[in-house]
């Protein structure tokens, strides 16, 4: 099992892939629809608004947990943002 | 066994021993002597490992966090109700039920990192809760919805002593607030 390179969800099954491909590193959601990863400015974005939206954080505050989580991973460890 | 190897083990004794002192004590209160005696290892070895008390707690936190967290979204993953979803996520927590009950209480006043690993386990379950009360409870404030359930839960656990001093909060009461949460959810629904 893998963990998606971007956003760290647990990949089990072919649907948590991008188009169902397992060859790819990360999960469907850190893709764009053509397949290709999302770009570090995309996923910020996109996983601040899913903190506010899920979860009712202040959306100040959701941004720094996400920077923070996405430090973490290796898709973004060497940015400098 | 080989020296690395060996530091491995070590390392692993000492988080393995530091969850459950934390279980039983907190964090806050949780003293380097307390897991040294634990993991039988002398006071200075934890330092060869962890910088400092406060490091290794938040690699206890983050190891356990991320089992939680899976855990949490394995067992919502196969969740095609509200209902079932409920009984998944208090699954999930239940195996780690003591350990979580610290977080409930504790994490307002630990460091940065402990909050972030505290929001990632509510992702886990936030991610599968939204996606189902999307398609069952269409036009809901997802937010308030998420955290009305959280705030019922925690509840609980962060008063645990007062509703089951016999020990564990879940086993007694999953059941009564599944039950009770999905009526009041199945109030929403759009006639």
């Amino acid at each position: 099992m893998k963990n998606c390179i971007a956003c760290g969800m647990p990949m089990t099954k072919p649907e948590d892939y991008p188009n169902g491909n397992e060859s790819k590193d990360y999960c469907r959601y850190c893709a764009r629809p053509d397949g290709s990863m999302q770009s570090y400015d995309e996923k910020l974005q996109s996983m601040t608004a899913f903190i506010v939206r899920t979860q009712g954080l202040d959306e100040t505050a959701a941004r720094g947990v996400a920077q923070r989580s996405m430090a973490k991973l290796p898709a973004w460890k060497d940015q400098t943002h | 066994m080989s020296r690395q190897l060996q530091k491995q083990e070590t390392r692993r004794r000492l988080l393995n021993a530091a969850y459950q002192v934390i279980c039983d004590r907190g964090m806050l209160n949780t003293r380097v002597s307390d897991i040294a005696q634990a993991a039988g290892v002398s006071h200075g070895s934890l330092f060869v490992h962890f910088e400092s008390l406060g490091e290794m707690i938040a690699a206890v936190v983050a190891e356990y966090g991320s089992r939680i967290a899976r855990r949490t979204h394995e067992l919502a993953s196969q969740s095609a109700s509200l209902e079932d979803l409920l009984r998944a996520h208090l699954a999930g927590i239940g195996e780690y039920e003591p350990f979580y009950t610290r977080l409930v209480i504790e994490n307002r006043l630990l460091p940065q990192a402990v909050r972030d690993v505290w929001i990632g386990i509510q992702s886990a379950i936030s991610f599968h809760f939204s996606q189902l009360a999307e398609q069952k409870l269409p036009g809901a404030d997802m937010a308030l919805l998420f955290n009305t359930w959280m705030g019922l839960v925690h509840y609980y656990l962060a008063n645990g002593d007062l509703f089951a001093p016999e020990g564990r909060v879940l086993p007694r009461y999953a059941d009564m607030l599944v039950a009770f949460y999905t009526k009041l959810a199945a109030g929403l629904r759009r006639p």
